[in-house]
């Protein structure tokens, strides 16, 4: 396992969230960004010969089980925050008729 | 460097690969313009990662994240996605304006479908008796808080027909424009209501 | 697309930065709690397991505020999605969306497999990989197999949404009955000193508790996302 890797899909979320053009995409960003973000920490707690942290009969080497709870509730988290973005997204596909972000923010009721 | 590759084993060789992939999965739904082929993309995205959770000793964490990525986040993706290329009509006139023989060749199909083909849209058009049997009064709120775009009814005086529409709604300008050379049609926008009112 | 050569520019200088300190990282990394909880672990909370021991014991705080958040994401979506008139989107006059029959024979046939497999991960969430939150979600996803049975399966979701709510104050009550008997609040309420297998009577209980409450709320999520779809 490479952090560096796992840094460049961090950095890919961030350019998507950046550039993209629909709101749906900016949503999926996010979840990208996530995923990137657990895959470092698990990394963190990671190493060579370590066996899962599950305890049995001759195991003496775990990798460290607390990002693991932490990351459990990351993804929970994230998916329930995700239904809440695309049910908002299809609210504003509903009020404005696109989901473009320049359509949207272009609008005078928009800007203020 | 010739040591440092001999000494990766198998299931670094599966971790590089399928690291890669994420990055390439990835950058292809940052990339993608088309909305409907990034699903599948999503779907993978999530069992990618999974792979690598299992890889790095963590099969907590990769059975919640199959268990959620699996159906429930690429149902909810498809559900957003697929109702951003829909236009709905609700059909109050309930004359051969849009179905004539039960078929749809009317001129108002028409008019929508070549609308709607326009941007990209997909018409669905209803007759759903439960909204239909509402009154007048009640079609603003029946625009603001149902999934339906546009209403369509017949004035009964005149003979026109009118089409009912949210003045936020960027497709309703668009709309308006398109009919102004119709003598019987008539376009009306709802104005926003603040909350409370 | 000058702004964008910015990004691309910026972006690639924190790759820079995060390239240079990956070296520190491990630095700040220690194993110390690692090494408590495999010496320890088993021995206070009864669980083989020691991310459920993690998140059912030591951090059981945070897991109860994730919970709090569920049930906050699915107020939110049903407050959104709201419709005043006879909470009922249109219907359309063509069913497009046929379900194929063949699909519908094997639906029947896996969805009591899912739901007992979503069970077993619930239930053995001590010993094996697994708990509360995953095994919730596997049932979610079995109950979501009837709606492809039936499209037009109807659902009551303030009913769920209200029994969600008293399974979150029942998760919370379990959870503080330990001021009682050991005088902290949030942690196993046995005594320190009793069986693994009488501590296992805590976690099941708590375990099945989540589940069902991560299941209720997530069938809420799907349920308000298919009534806009239809």
């Amino acid at each position: 396992m490479n952090p560096i890797l796992t840094f460049l899909v961090v950095l890919i979320g961030f350019y998507g969230l950046s550039t993209s053009d629909n709101v749906i995409k900016s949503v999926f960003s996010v979840t990208i960004i996530e995923s990137g973000v657990i895959l470092l920490f698990l990394n963190l707690g990671n190493f060579e010969g370590g066996a899962i942290p599950i305890l049995s009969e001759g195991v003496t080497q775990i990798v460290d089980p607390l990002p693991q709870a932490l990351m459990i509730t990351t993804i929970v988290i994230g998916s329930t925050v995700t239904a809440l973005s695309l049910m908002l997204c299809i609210k504003v596909f509903h009020h404005y008729g696109t989901v473009e972000w320049k359509e949207v923010l272009s609008r005078e009721d928009v800007k203020s | 460097m010739v040591n440092y590759i001999t000494d990766l084993s198998l299931i670094d060789y599966t971790a590089y690969a399928l690291q890669f992939l994420l990055i390439f999965i990835a950058v292809a739904i940052v990339v993608h313009k088309n909305n409907g082929t990034i699903i599948i993309l999503i779907a993978s995205f999530s069992l990618v990662t999974a792979s690598l959770y299992v890889i790095n000793n963590a099969p907590d964490v990769a059975i919640a994240e199959v268990a959620i990525g699996s159906a429930i986040i690429p149902l909810i993706y498809v559900i957003s996605i697929s109702r951003q290329r829909e236009f709905i009509v609700l059909d109050k006139a309930m004359d051969d304006f849009i179905i004539s023989d039960n078929q749809f060749t009317g001129i108002g199909y028409i008019l929508l479908k070549r609308f709607s083909d326009f941007y990209h849209l997909e018409l669905n058009i209803t007759n759903d008796p439960l909204l239909c049997r509402l009154g007048e009064g009640k079609d603003q709120i029946l625009c603001e808080q149902t999934n339906v775009d546009l209403i369509v009814s017949k004035d009964p005086a005149s003979g026109e027909y009118i089409l009912k529409g949210k003045a936020s709604n960027i497709l309703m300008n668009k709309l308006e424009q398109m009919t102004k050379d119709y003598d019987n049609i008539r376009v009306i926008k709802f104005k926003d209501r603040d909350f409370g009112e | 697309m000058s702004r964008q050569i910015v990004l691309i520019l910026l972006l690639g200088a924190l790759f820079a930065v995060f390239t240079m300190s990956i070296i520190e990282l491990e630095g700040l990394y220690n194993a110390f709690g690692k090494e408590y909880f495999l010496e320890y672990g088993q021995s206070d909370t009864g669980s083989n397991n020691l991310v459920t021991a993690i998140l059912l014991d030591y951090r059981l705080f945070d897991s109860l505020f994730e919970a709090g958040i569920l049930l906050i994401a699915v107020s939110g979506v049903i407050w959104i999605s709201k419709h005043d008139i006879e909470e009922k989107n249109a219907r359309f006059m063509i069913d497009k969306f046929k379900t194929p029959d063949l699909f519908i024979t094997f639906s029947r046939l896996v969805y009591p497999l899912m739901l007992a497999f979503g069970f077993y991960v619930i239930v053995n969430g001590h010993l094996s990989p697994g708990g509360g939150f995953q095994g919730g979600t596997i049932v979610a996803t079995a109950i979501l197999i009837l709606y492809y049975i039936d499209a037009d399966k109807e659902t009551n979701i303030g009913l769920i949404v209200t029994v969600e709510k008293i399974v979150y104050l029942l998760i919370i009550v379990l959870a503080s009955v330990s001021i009682v008997t050991r005088g902290t609040f949030f942690t196993n309420f046995f005594p320190l000193d009793a069986t693994q297998d009488t501590k296992a009577i805590y976690l099941v209980l708590l375990n099945v508790l989540i589940g069902f409450k991560v299941a209720l709320g997530l069938w809420t999520i799907f349920t308000a996302f298919l009534k806009e779809g239809r």
